[in-house]
C-alpha cells in the first residue's frame, strides 16, 4: 500500500472506531484545537516530538492549564491528556504508544479527553507489521508497556449496547501533523 | 450422586426454558454478531488465518516445557516474580498471602476467567481482603452474587432494570434504568478505587516467550488503570496463554476481538513486559502461571486441543443450546461448547458429566472456533469417558448392545414396533398423541409412524429396467430412511435410474452406530463400523449413496478413524469413505444431472434447511440448492437456514426434549416466515423433526427430501411429456 492509501484506510477504520481526525499544521493549531475542546487542566507528559514542537508553551499560550509531570493527585481532575504517538496501524485504525512512562499511561487513561498527535508517515499496515518496531522497543528497553488504542473506550456489557467512554477517555481526538517524526521509536 | 445431580440439572433447564427474555436477549446477540463478525473479516480468509493458529498453538502445546521455561526467564530479567501454581489452592494461597503481605485492603481486579476458575475473591474475602471487579459486566454480576453466563460478555443475562437496582443499592439513591446512564455511574463509583487499592489483578490473553510479556485484550480501560496505579500488580493466567513470538501473539490478537465480539480491535491491546515504572520506583510484578488440570489435558491424546483456545466465546455465541438455556445452565465456570471440556479437567469430569450430554452435535462451533478445534468429537470422547465410568444407563445397554449389534434381532423388533403401534397411529402415517408417559414426546411435535413395510423389505420390488446401467452404486438407507420413510428410497430409485444408474440395497447393512456413539457407547459404533463396511462393500459397488447426512459422517469419517488401529479393517474403511457420496452431490456432481430436471418443476416458492451434518459434517450446502433451482423452484433463502432443527437423535427423544422442542420452534418460525410452500433438506433426520413441528404448529409448508422433490419433477415432467 503507499503512503496515501495507508493514510485512507487508517483514516476509514479510526473513524468507525469511534475516533476523531483532524489534520493540523503547527503547535499553535493543535493547541487551538485542544482549547475549543477543553476546559481543565491538561496532562502533558513529556515526549520527544512534542518538545520539538514546543507544545507546553503552545498549549499554555491558548490560557490552558498544563501538567507536565503528573500525579495521581491530578489525574482525577484533569480534562484531557495530550501525547504523541509512535506509529499507527491502518487496518484497525489503532495508535501505538509506548506508555512505559507512567506520565503517559496516566495522561491516557483518566481523563476523559485524549488527544493524540501523529505523523502521517508513521502508519503500518496490519499489527503483523507492527511487530518490528514492537521488537526494538523490547529489545531497547528492558521494561515496556505498549498500548494499541484503538478509539474511545467503550463497553457492551449492559443489554449489548454499545456505549462509550467507560473506564478510559470517553473522545479520542487524531491530530495528524506531517513532519512532526519519522522515528517509530519515538513519541 | 449421579441421580441427584441429574434431578439439579433438570431443574435449572426448566428455569431458563421459563426466562423467554433471556432467549431473546441471546438471540438477538446471535444475529447481531454474525453480521459484525462477518463484516470484521471481510478481505480475510478466516479459514487460512485459523490454520495458521491451530499450528503455531498444537506446536506450542508440544513445545510447552520449553515455552514456560523461556517465558518465565524473559519475565523474571524483566523484574517480575513468576509463581508456577500447580492447583487452584496454590494460586489463591499465594495470591492472598501476598495481600496479607501488603497489608491490602482493597484488590482492584479486570476480567479474568482464570480467576474465576479459582475462585480467587472468595480466597481474598477468606484473608480479610476485599476484591472490586472493575469490569462492567464483572462488576455487575459481582454485585448480583452471581457468576458471568458468557466468558466475553459476563451479564449477558441481565437486564438494565436488574443492574439499576443493583447500582442504587451501591449509590444509595434510584438509578435510572438507562444504559448511558448506568455506564456514567459505573466509572464514577469505580474511579477513585484505582487510587485505593494496593493491588490490582488482571488476567493474560496472551503471553510471549519471546519478551516474557504479556497482552491485554479488552475495551473498556479498566485493565489498564489496574495494572497502572495499584504498586503491585499480579496477573493470573494459565500456562497455555503463551505463544512463542510476537508474530504468534499478533496473530491471535487480529482473530480474536474479530471473532469474540466482530470488532475490529478492542480499543485497547496493552503490551506489558516486566516491572515498569510506578510512582517513582519500579512497579511489583507477580505473574502466577496456572496449571490446574492444564499439564493434564495436555497429555489427553483426545482432547488437548481444548488447549488451543483462545477464549473467543465464539462457540457459545453459535450455540443453539445456549440461545435457549443460556450460560449458567449450559456451562460450569467456563461455558459453550469450550466450557464443557475445560469444565471437565479444571473442575473435574463430575461438573461436566450432564454438560457434556447437554450438546446437540450440530458442529456449528466447530466451523466457528479460531483455533479449529474439534469440540465436537472431544466432547464425544468426554461422553464415551463418562459412559465407561458411570455407564450409559441399562436401558441404552441393552438397546445398543444386545439389540443394535445383533442386526436380526433388532430389525424383527422394529417390524414388530409397526404392528404394535396401530391403536396409536389409527392407521395413518403419523403419531398425533401418545399414552401415559411417552405423552411428552408428541405434545410439541407429532412422530412418524414405523413404515408397513420397510424400505429393505420393497427395495427389490421395483424393477429397475436399465439396459446399460452408467454405475451401479450401493443405496445406504440407515435407520429412518429404512423404517420410517421407505417411499424416499423408492423416490431415489426411480431419480437414478432416470440419471441411468442403477442402485441396489445390501441387506446386512445396519444402524450406522451414530446414536450409539452419541450415548457414548464406542463399544458398539464400532461393532456396527464392521458390519456395515462388510455389508456395503461386498457387491463391490461403483458408489454408496446416502440420504442421511449423519450416516453419510459416520461412513465418510467414523469408520476409518475407529479402526485405524485395525489393520484388517482400516483400510476396507477407507475405501468405503472415498466411495460413500450424499445424493444431491452425486446427482449434481458425479453424474452431472441438473439438466434432467430443468425447469420442469411445478412453480413454487422453496425454502433450503442446512442440515447440520450435511453442511459442517461433510461441507455439502450449494449442490441441493442448485438442484432444486435448476429444477425451477423459486429458491427463498430462510433466517438462520444453517442452524440445527433441533433433533440430534436421542436428544430429542429422551435427553434433552424440553430444549429440541425450543430449538425447533425457532426453525418453525423461520421458515414459516420465509413465505415458502415447501422447505427442503437432505436428511431423514431433520425431516422427522420438522415435519413434525410443522404439522403441530399447524403451519401450512410441506417438509420434503431433495430426493423427493426431483421425484416429484420427474413425475410432473412425465405427466407434461
Amino acid at each position: 500500500m503507499t503512503r496515501t492509501e495507508l493514510l485512507e484506510r487508517f483514516s476509514q477504520s479510526a473513524e468507525t472506531a469511534g475516533a476523531a481526525m483532524v489534520t493540523v499544521d503547527s503547535a499553535e493549531a493543535v493547541a487551538a484545537y485542544v482549547a475549543a475542546r477543553v476546559s481543565g487542566p491538561v496532562l502533558l507528559p513529556a515526549f520527544a516530538s512534542g518538545e520539538r514542537l514546543k507544545l507546553k508553551e503552545a498549549l499554555e499560550k491558548e490560557g490552558l492549564f498544563v501538567i507536565t509531570e503528573p500525579h495521581r493527585a491530578d489525574v482525577l481532575n484533569a480534562a484531557a491528556g495530550v501525547t504523541g504517538v509512535n506509529f499507527a496501524i491502518a487496518d484497525t485504525g489503532s495508535l501505538v504508544l509506548d506508555s512505559t512512562a507512567e506520565e503517559v499511561r496516566l495522561a491516557t487513561t483518566f481523563p476523559p479527553q485524549h488527544f493524540a498527535l501523529l505523523d502521517p508517515d508513521k502508519i503500518l499496515a496490519d499489527g503483523l507489521a507492527a511487530v518490528p518496531p514492537m521488537r526494538e522497543l523490547h529489545r531497547r528497553d528492558g521494561r515496556n508497556f505498549v498500548a494499541y488504542i484503538t478509539g474511545p473506550s467503550r463497553t457492551a456489557d449492559i443489554e449489548r449496547v454499545l456505549t462509550i467512554g467507560v473506564h478510559g477517555p470517553k473522545q479520542l481526538h487524531i491530530l495528524l501533523v506531517s513532519g512532526l517524526s519519522s522515528d517509530p521509536l519515538e513519541m | 450422586m449421579s441421580k441427584q445431580r441429574a434431578k439439579s440439572y433438570r431443574k435449572k433447564i426448566d428455569g431458563a426454558l421459563a426466562t423467554p427474555k433471556l432467549q431473546e436477549a441471546l438471540h438477538r446477540f446471535g444475529d447481531a454478531y454474525l453480521v459484525s463478525r462477518e463484516k470484521a473479516f471481510s478481505g480475510l480468509d478466516f479459514q487460512e488465518l485459523r490454520g495458521n493458529i491451530s499450528a503455531m498453538k498444537k506446536q506450542a502445546c508440544i513445545d510447552r516445557e520449553q515455552l514456560q521455561q523461556q517465558f518465565i526467564d524473559q519475565a523474571t530479567a524483566a523484574g517480575a516474580t513468576v509463581y508456577r501454581a500447580a492447583t487452584a489452592d496454590d494460586a489463591n494461597r499465594y495470591i492472598a498471602d501476598l495481600a496479607v503481605k501488603k497489608a491490602a485492603k482493597l484488590v482492584v481486579k479486570s476480567k479474568s476467567m482464570v480467576s474465576e476458575e479459582i475462585h480467587l475473591n472468595h480466597a481474598l474475602a477468606d484473608s480479610g481482603v476485599r476484591a472490586l471487579e472493575t469490569d462492567l459486566g464483572e462488576w455487575i454480576v459481582q454485585l448480583a452474587g452471581q457468576r458471568p453466563s458468557h466468558m466475553v460478555m459476563p451479564a449477558i443475562h441481565m437486564f438494565k432494570e436488574e443492574v439499576a437496582e443493583l447500582f442504587g443499592r451501591q449509590t444509595g439513591k434510584e438509578e435510572p434504568a438507562e444504559i448511558e446512564h448506568l455506564v456514567e455511574v459505573a466509572r464514577n463509583f469505580l474511579r477513585n478505587s484505582y487510587l485505593e487499592a494496593e493491588i490490582g489483578v488482571t488476567g493474560a490473553n496472551i503471553a510471549v516467550a519471546e519478551t516474557g510479556g504479556i497482552a491485554l485484550v479488552t475495551n473498556e480501560g479498566n485493565a489498564r488503570l489496574a495494572s497502572t496505579v495499584p504498586k503491585v500488580h499480579v496477573v493470573l493466567m494459565g500456562t497455555e496463554k503463551i505463544v512463542p513470538t510476537l508474530e504468534d501473539a499478533a496473530r491471535i490478537v487480529q482473530v480474536l476481538p474479530k471473532n469474540a465480539t466482530g470488532q475490529l480491535l478492542t480499543s485497547y491491546t496493552t503490551w506489558i513486559r516486566g516491572a515498569v515504572p510506578c510512582e517513582g520506583g519500579d512497579k511489583e510484578l507477580h505473574i502466577v502461571m496456572l496449571d490446574n488440570g492444564r499439564s493434564e489435558l495436555a497429555e489427553s491424546e483426545h482432547c488437548k486441543d481444548a488447549l488451543n483456545c483462545i477464549r473467543c466465546g465464539a462457540c457459545a455465541n453459535v450455540c443453539p443450546v445456549y440461545q435457549t438455556v443460556g450460560g449458567h445452565v449450559f456451562g460450569h465456570i467456563y461455558i459453550g461448547a469450550i466450557g464443557i471440556i475445560l469444565t471437565a479437567f479444571y473442575h473435574g469430569l463430575d461438573n461436566a458429566a450432564e454438560l457434556v450430554k447437554a450438546c446437540i452435535g450440530c458442529r456449528s462451533c466447530v466451523a466457528i472456533c479460531p483455533s479449529q478445534i474439534d469440540l465436537e468429537e472431544i466432547i464425544l470422547h468426554l461422553r464415551e469417558t463418562i459412559g465407561d465410568k458411570e455407564g450409559i444407563g441399562t436401558g441404552k445397554a441393552l438397546v445398543f448392545r444386545k439389540v443394535m449389534q445383533n442386526r436380526k434381532l433388532f430389525h424383527t423388533l422394529i417390524r414388530a414396533a409397526s404392528k404394535l403401534q396401530k391403536p396409536v397411529t389409527r392407521g395413518e402415517r403419523t403419531i398425533r398423541h401418545l399414552p401415559l408417559f411417552f405423552s411428552p414426546l408428541t405434545e410439541w411435535r407429532t412422530l412418524p409412524a414405523v413404515a408397513d413395510t420397510a424400505l429393505r423389505d420393497c427395495f427389490d420390488k421395483q424393477e429397475q429396467k436399465l439396459a446399460k446401467p452408467r454405475y451401479r452404486v450401493a443405496l445406504f438407507g440407515g435407520c429412518a430412511n429404512d423404517f420410517l420413510y421407505p417411499e424416499l428410497g423408492l423416490d431415489l430409485i426411480q431419480v437414478m435410474n432416470a440419471l441411468n444408474v442403477e442402485v441396489f440395497y445390501p441387506k446386512g447393512q445396519n444402524c450406522c452406530g451414530i446414536p450409539a456413539s452419541y450415548s457414548g457407547d464406542k463399544e458398539t459404533s464400532v461393532e456396527l463400523a464392521r458390519q456395515n463396511i462388510t455389508a456395503m462393500l461386498e457387491e463391490n459397488p461403483d458408489f454408496v449413496l446416502t440420504t442421511c447426512p449423519t450416516c453419510a459422517v459416520a461412513l465418510k469419517q467414523n469408520f476409518a478413524e475407529y479402526l485405524k488401529d485395525s489393520p484388517e479393517w482400516v483400510d476396507r474403511a477407507k475405501v468405503l469413505a472415498e466411495k460413500t457420496v450424499d445424493a444431491s452431490s452425486f446427482i449434481l456432481e458425479y453424474l452431472d444431472g441438473a439438466d434432467l430436471f430443468k425447469a420442469a418443476a411445478k412453480k413454487e416458492k422453496v425454502t433450503y434447511h442446512d442440515s447440520c451434518h450435511l453442511k459442517r459434517g461433510i461441507g455439502v450446502s450449494t449442490q441441493p440448492r442448485q438442484l432444486l433451482q435448476s429444477a425451477g423452484l423459486d429458491l427463498v433463502e430462510m433466517a438462520h437456514a444453517d442452524r440445527c432443527c433441533g433433533f440430534g437423535g436421542s436428544y430429542s427423544l429422551t435427553s434433552h426434549p424440553e430444549i429440541s422442542a425450543k430449538i425447533l420452534a425457532d426453525k418453525v418460525t423461520d421458515i414459516s416466515n420465509s413465505g415458502a410452500n415447501t422447505v427442503a433438506m437432505d436428511c431423514p433426520g431433520c425431516m422427522m423433526q420438522i415435519r413434525g413441528g410443522l404439522d403441530k404448529a399447524d403451519v401450512q409448508v410441506r417438509a420434503r427430501h431433495t430426493v423427493e422433490i426431483l421425484a416429484e419433477v420427474l413425475r410432473n415432467k412425465n405427466i407434461q411429456a
